[in-house]
């Protein structure tokens, strides 16, 4: 890193002030030279972990300098893994900051600032929060030893490797078989390196960091080694770099350009394999894998399901699943990501685009109610591929199959223009101001009593408030929020979110998870859980319909019998929990629609009290939504109001359905009217009267709640087809055409409503933790009593929850492939 | 106190911003502790949303009927002062 006398960082950093140099204590190095011999390393988070960007590629070992300005946006994300999870704590570095950020590459010699990566423009005011800034390391605690990278001396915590050791050092190592989140497999010997007083080159992602070792990255040896491992690698893989759908993101392809001959030597023919078919989404090529066994570990260690495996020894050696099986794990689809060449690609995607030709739009997921992020590429009006965005307190790098590939359904069964049923019964396709002019008729024709507005389960918030104001306007309190039961209370936030957080749900020791199955409702969490359990050794029990949850669990029943008993005192389990360090209780959508769901939480929050779950440094009572428009409707009071008449639906004369597909039509009065406002012409659009056509959550701009009330907003990648429009638009329009017009215009002027009713709202990508009040202040619901009746299954199946799964020929295929197997 | 009872005729919503750290929001914190069960017993189907958010100025709001709504800033209020403009509030005709 250091060129000449100057650090070349110096020449980049004039400029800019965030800039400081993380190892020299004084160095600014935007004002002054560092002297010479100091190390600049580069911030956590942009640092790649799988591979490089390919700019970085030439930069780090033909140092030259990286070509792409720092707002380089072509590098593949799923290249960029952040330093800041390594096995080591950061923090510990100093180079952590308590916002955390998607990481991305800056090119290899991008600046970052205190900040950590920063990324997108609309991150900008939230990233001022609270940036602790890079910290140079301590020298003197005991936890540090002294190593030397090329010659420079370092300080890193105890217990570190060689490869993160060099990372320390700014020195980027290449790999295959390394992955952070991952354990150890040291078969690759991609990551060779030069350790003074050995023997041979070694692999340094699988040796301690020792005091005093003399590590060596650029030497002569350690370039012949790579080139060395390089050439045995691509003996067997197939030159088919042209038709391979991970071309031009792929690390083999991209580390050859670095260590690669330009010519072979090998003149036999090339191994083949047989292709393992792995169901409907992963896509195998099996003579282009490498045996870095990252998908192995991956399906073992993180998805908790031990099909993959290695079969044979040396030249037979081959990725499999032992005997004809589909990988069962509804977190598949990471494999894909995962692994560094083209063996395991997206099935669906194959052969649709190349990755160069893609726009990248960064999103969230709307599949389930942990607000994953992701990462949406489309060309043109289409959206290619969905996949993850690093965001280490939500979805880490992982995403569920459903999120990954549920995008095919955005193209089908589309609404793209207003109808209106005639009185035949077909639907006629009109203008906007028909349909708006056809509601509002409707609309004075029936009593504030007599409407209702449903919200669905992928609204967004702006459409939220838009319609709740509109109803409340017209004098209609009766409202609610499909999938999440009719008694809900949504006064007080803690009642209602995950409290522990998804993140902190990795430090409990015991669970107890309640009329959920977290395995489908919110298949990360369950990861998260998987985690704690293998971590921590942590127990797990569940009250609820049985499931394999993917590690050891105590199955205490489907009923309410065991809840009981343990609030009683009488359960063996309730010992365990009250011993609990950090205790867990999650509550899950089995229990929302209960009509006994009041004394459930009773019972619940009995045991919530007598375990001490809630502690003052730790909260451990949770509720996981089951959608992702339920924290956002509950946090902007879209529940049922004083005057709802809720349980008598017969009276109902006007229903407005905000994407709410799960109301059944035998339920609305036959001579009720409904207006179906939605992005796909799903269950409810069969009964509906006009049909008011929306956006999806790839076409527009909305906020989400998560389940842990981090709001997050999505962004548009493609355009709305046809005459769609913007869900609150179309509530705003017409509620000028009924004559109750709302006071806003622009979707800043929506979100400035959220501050008057739900502030936490307008906090985008931050979490506004909910307070904890003493279980005093609710007053104790009397009157209901609890039934022994079993926990329903809140999801029957995980593959087709929502309209656009339901559209979904992918998710079709799963269901087929998967429906009969007991796991998923 | 028999506008305590009554509030769910004329109010359609309540609800009481605050911080959750700041020392502005204490007595609108304290004013929930005190209150909020007996408001929350007397009017049972009246959503009182308490939304907490960091760094804001606590203020209660209600909502009326046809969409109405009127706040008032709580900062530097006593908790007494507090319930007493939550009196007000449940008086306007809407
Ligand atoms: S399939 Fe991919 S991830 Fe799995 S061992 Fe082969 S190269 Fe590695
Ligand atoms: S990365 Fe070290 S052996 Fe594979």
């Amino acid at each position: 890193m250091v060129r000449g006398s100057k650090c070349y960082k110096v020449l980049q950093a004039r400029g800019n002030a965030n800039f400081r140099c993380l190892i020299s204590p004084g160095c600014k190095a935007a004002t002054e030279a560092p002297a010479e011999g100091t190390i600049l390393r580069r911030n956590a988070a942009p640092i790649s972990d799988s591979g490089y960007c390919r700019s970085f590629n030439y930069a780090a070992f033909s140092s030259t300098k990286c070509s792409q300005p720092e707002s380089c946006t072509r590098i593949p994300l799923n290249l960029m893994r952040a330093l800041a999870n390594r096995s080591i704590d950061v923090s510990s570095l100093g180079a952590s900051s308590s916002v955390q950020r998607t990481p991305v590459c800056s090119g290899s010699t991008g600046l970052i600032g205190s900040g950590g990566g920063l990324q997108s423009v609309r991150h900008l005011q939230t990233l001022a929060v609270t940036p602790t800034g890079p910290k140079i390391i301590k020298a003197d605690t005991e936890e540090t030893i002294e190593v030397s990278v090329d010659g420079h001396s370092l300080q890193i915590p105890k217990g570190m490797t060689v490869l993160q050791a060099c990372e320390v050092a700014g020195k980027e190592i290449p790999r295959f078989c390394y992955h952070s989140r991952l354990s150890i497999a040291g078969n690759c010997r991609m990551c060779l390196v030069e350790v003074e007083k050995t023997p041979k080159p070694v692999a340094s992602c699988a040796m301690p960091a020792l005091p005093g070792m003399k590590i060596k990255t650029d030497t002569p040896l350690v370039k012949k080694a790579r080139e060395g491992v390089m050439e045995f690698l691509l003996l067997n893989h197939p030159l088919d770099c042209p038709i391979c759908d991970q071309g031009g993101e792929c690390d083999l392809q991209d580390q050859s350009m670095v260590f690669g001959s330009d010519r072979g030597r090998f003149t036999d023919t090339k191994r083949s394999v047989v292709d393992k078919n792995l169901g409907p989404l992963v896509k195998t090529v099996m003579t282009r894998c490498i045996h870095c066994t990252r998908c192995v570990r991956f399906a073992s260690e993180i998805a908790g399901v031990p099909d993959l495996g290695v079969l044979g020894r040396g030249g037979s050696e081959e990725i499999g699943t032992y005997v004809e099986n589909l990988m069962t794990s509804e977190l598949s689809g990471n494999v894909i990501d995962i692994c560094p060449v083209g063996a395991l690609t997206s099935k669906p995607f194959a052969f649709t685009a190349r990755s160069w030709e893609l726009k990248s739009t960064e999103s969230i997921d709307v599949s389930d109610a942990l607000g994953s992020n992701i990462r949406i590429d489309s060309r043109g009006p289409e959206v290619m591929r969905i996949i993850p965005r690093l965001n280490e307190e939500v979805n880490e790098e992982w995403i569920s199959d459903k999120t990954r590939f549920s995008y095919d359904g955005l193209k089908r069964q589309r609404l793209n223009e207003p109808m209106i049923r005639r009185p035949g019964g077909y639907l006629e396709p009109v203008t906007w101001r028909a349909a708006l002019s056809a509601v509002a008729q409707a609309v004075h024709q029936v009593k504030p009593e007599e409407m209702a507005g449903v919200v669905g389960k992928l609204a967004d918030a702006e459409s939220i408030i838009a319609l709740k104001d509109f109803l409340n306007k017209l004098g209609c309190e009766n409202t609610w929020c499909e999938g999440i039961g009719a008694n809900i209370d949504a006064d007080v936030r803690s009642k209602y979110l995950l409290n522990t957080t998804i993140a902190g749900v990795e430090n409990a020791d015991v669970f107890l998870l309640i009329g959920t199955q977290v395995r489908k409702e919110a298949p990360l969490l369950n990861a998260r859980i998987r985690k704690a359990v293998r971590n921590n050794r942590a127990k797990v029990a569940t009250i609820g319909p049985p499931i394999d949850l993917t590690y050891d669990h105590e199955d205490l029943g489907d009923g309410t019998d065991a809840l009981i008993q343990i609030a009683e005192g009488k359960h063996p389990f309730s010992t365990l929990l009250s011993k609990a360090q950090h205790p867990v209780v999650i509550v899950g959508a089995g229990v929302f629609e209960r009509s006994d769901k009041d004394a459930v939480m009773a019972v619940v929050e009995t045991i919530v009290d007598q375990a001490k779950v809630v502690r003052d440094d730790w909260n451990g009572f949770n509720v996981l939504l089951l959608e992702a428009a339920h924290a956002a409707a509950l946090d902007l009071g879209f529940v049922p109001g004083v005057t709802a008449k809720l349980l008598s639906k017969d009276h109902l004369k006007f229903l407005y359905l905000l994407g709410a597909d799960d109301i059944k039509p035998d339920d609305i009065p036959k001579d009720a009217f409904v207006v179906y406002q939605g992005h796909h012409g799903d269950r409810s659009a069969y009964r509906a009267n006009v049909i008011l056509p929306g956006a999806a959550f790839t076409e527009k701009e909305g906020t989400y709640e998560s389940t842990e009330g981090r709001t997050q907003q999505t962004s548009p990648a493609v355009p709305s087809v046809g005459d769609a429009r913007d869900d609150w638009k179309i509530i705003r329009a017409l509620s000028e055409v009924v004559g109750v017009q709302l006071p806003y215009d622009s979707v800043s002027a929506v979100r400035a409503r959220f501050l008057a009713v739900s502030p936490n709202l307008f906090r985008v990508d931050e979490l506004e933790p909910p307070t904890v009040w003493p279980q005093s202040i609710t007053p104790r619901s009397s009157s209901s009593k609890i039934e022994s009746s079993p926990f329903i299954k809140a999801i029957d199946n995980f593959y087709m929850t929502n309209s656009i799964c339901r559209a979904s020929r992918t998710m079709a295929q799963c269901t087929s492939a998967f429906a009969n197997l007991k796991q998923i | 106190m028999s506008w305590r009872g009554q509030l769910s005729q004329i109010v359609r919503e309540l609800r009481i911003h605050f911080c959750q750290t700041s020392s502005s929001s204490d007595a609108t914190r304290e004013f929930i502790l005190k209150n909020y069960k007996d408001l929350k017993t007397l009017n049972p189907g009246l959503p009182i949303l308490i939304r907490e958010c960091s760094g804001i100025q606590p203020r209660l709001w209600a909502r009326y009927a046809y969409g109405v709504e009127r706040s008032v800033p709580l900062e530097g209020l006593t908790e007494p002062q507090i319930t007493a403009k939550l009196e007000e509030l449940s008086k306007y005709a809407s």
